[in-house]
């Protein structure tokens, strides 16, 4: 277990181990619904808040049930913890849509498609994947769902601010769409590297 | 000079629509205009009569990099003159193509990058990693947005950055220590072959190791560094005047050294083991040199007050925490690409306050 404490954690998923910048987690919603800063506040927030509960679930049910001799569960589940990992994301989505949609309509439709999309998302699979390898405790679980949604939050706001700057560029027909903002990307992720080894985990 | 506008005006001719040559027409036209007020008259909106347009700005910009570029020349030797060349040469190849095939003038903005480039290297780098260098910058960073005007990040940052991390040994040695009894090494030329004899180590790696710089060597230029960021005063000469002619924003300016030494005060008191004082910082490495020529890019940083103030601060703050958390000796690059990123947003932003602003009022 390592002894980083929780407020590193989530310094460092933000800036030096951005979920999206260094690890590349999460990029199919990141280029399609960056156009607009709207949409990529919405969905940011939208990941901030999915991410940082379902890691936590998760957390419970890998050490409550999965691992071996574990509480409620004495047999080695965990090579089943992919697909219960998935398992609860989505269904994690499904409940907050339903509870959305009940209580507050004007949220529901503002958020639109991007609940549903955040199930696909695999940056909050990822984040879950990493608190096991990481062999992260309760607290440092909790800093590094919070911190890579931030993270997260924080490259689709600055790429959507960038790319709607760019509605006065012209560029080259074979680069527009997708493949410029992948560059764009690239841009970001080497200007992120130079925060690299400020505070470190792993 | 009447020789030369002859010659123009008889090979003019040659690139006419439908000529053989019409398709370097943009070649002919840089080369006029270079010399010559263009001929052509503005046919589409804005008629703005102002005498700084984009030409006589990037004039501006180059005049106050020449006392910076004289003295890296007279501390490091000619090898930083053959930089600027090839700099300019395939920096001039990448320009042109997009040029010809987007039947567009070159423009004068890669007269800046193609100078400002070299002075941000180590001045011992090899010729092939400067060509190598710029094209990345002005092809990733420039082109590919449409050009000057255009383009998101700095090029010559960009060019920077993808140097330092793909050569990262050659772009952390090549440091010459520099001869400050007269005439220098202006004779001279250290290629990165020869520097092994007469190496130094920058003020910010040297003060790793515990040995300070002087301050009046520092501020002089008799230090080793980054061929355009090693004298102070250069830098400051330059400096005054882009502020003097508004071509540099003086907020950028204030707000990016300001937060730079806050944070160095605050580092200095606060961080275990020796850490120099805020104003040796300030003098060393290339932070003069960023605030000054790199993060007042009127292009690549924000467009409106309180924009320009929270990006000015994002790159002070960065460079001083980089500088002192990180495994790099000097962080001004990676600051002002991280602030060329969120100018846009931070754009928005001051847009959005002012806007409710005046709702609140009216």
């Amino acid at each position: 277990m390592s002894e980083t404490s929780a407020f590193i954690i989530i310094v460092a998923a933000i800036f030096t181990n951005n979920i999206l910048l260094s690890n590349f987690l999460g990029m199919c919603s990141f280029l399609v619904c960056s156009r607009q800063i709207g949409t990529a506040l919405g969905l940011g927030a939208a990941v901030i808040f999915v991410m940082t509960c379902t890691t936590v679930l998760n957390y419970g049910i890998y050490y409550g049930v999965l691992v071996k001799d574990a509480p409620l569960c004495s047999a080695d589940l965990t090579f089943l913890a992919f697909i219960i990992f998935i398992a609860v994301i989505a269904a994690f989505v499904q409940f907050v849509e339903m509870f959305v949609e009940r209580f507050s309509p004007k949220l529901y439709y503002a958020l639109g498609i991007f609940l549903p999309l955040i199930t696909v998302n695999c940056a909050i699979l990822g984040a879950a994947l990493f608190m096991i390898i990481r062999k992260y405790s309760f607290w440092q679980s909790l800093g590094y769902g919070f911190g890579a949604g931030v993270g997260w939050a924080l490259a689709i706001l600055l790429i959507a601010g960038l790319r709607k700057k760019m509605g006065y560029s012209r560029v080259p027909k074979p680069f527009q769409g997708v493949s410029i903002a992948m560059i764009i990307t690239g841009v970001m992720a080497m200007t992120f590297m130079g925060f690299a080894g400020m505070v470190s985990i792993q | 000079m009447k020789l030369l506008e002859r010659l123009l005006d008889r090979t003019r001719g040659a690139f006419a629509e439908g000529k053989r040559l019409h398709r370097t027409k943009p070649v002919f036209d840089a080369a006029e205009n270079f010399f010559f007020a263009p001929i052509s008259r503005a046919k589409s909106a804005p008629f703005v009569h102002d005498p700084l347009d984009i030409k006589r700005l990037m004039s501006m910009v180059i005049i106050a990099i020449l006392p910076a570029l004289a003295c890296a020349v007279y501390f490091f030797g000619l090898h930083v003159l053959a930089m600027v060349v090839v700099s300019y040469a395939a920096g001039g190849i990448v320009e042109v193509l997009f040029a010809v095939v987007r039947k567009e003038e070159i423009n004068e903005g890669f007269l800046v990058t193609g100078m400002l480039f070299p002075l941000i290297l180590p001045p011992a780098l090899p010729l092939w990693m400067v060509a190598v260098g710029v094209m990345f910058g002005v092809l990733v960073g420039k082109e590919l947005f449409g050009g000057t005007g255009r383009n998101l990040f700095n090029p010559a940052l960009v060019g920077r950055v993808f140097l330092a991390l793909a050569y990262p040994a050659a772009m952390a040695g090549n440091w010459i220590s520099p001869v400050a009894e007269p005439p220098g090494r202006i004779l001279q030329y250290v290629s990165s072959g020869a520097v092994d004899a007469i190496a130094g180590a920058t003020p910010l790696a040297a003060a790793k190791q515990g040995q300070l710089a002087g301050l009046q060597e520092m501020f002089l230029g008799n230090v080793a560094g980054s061929a355009g960021e090693t004298s102070a005063l250069a830098i400051l000469l330059g400096g005054i005047l882009l502020i003097m002619t508004r071509v540099a924003s003086w907020r950028i300016v204030v707000g990016v050294l300001g937060s730079f030494l806050l944070m160095e005060t605050v580092l200095h008191y606060t961080l275990p083991g020796p850490i120099p004082p805020p104003m040796w910082q300030l003098l060393a490495g290339g932070i003069l040199f960023g605030a000054f020529f790199m993060a007042t890019d009127p292009v690549t940083s924000p467009a409106t007050t309180g924009g320009k103030w929270a990006y000015a601060i994002i790159i002070g703050l960065a460079t001083a925490l980089i500088r002192h958390l990180t495994g790099y000796v000097e962080g001004v690059m990676f600051a002002i690409l991280l602030g060329n990123i969120c100018a846009p947003l931070l754009d928005e932003v001051a847009v959005a306050v002012r806007l409710r602003r005046l709702a609140h009022e009216s």
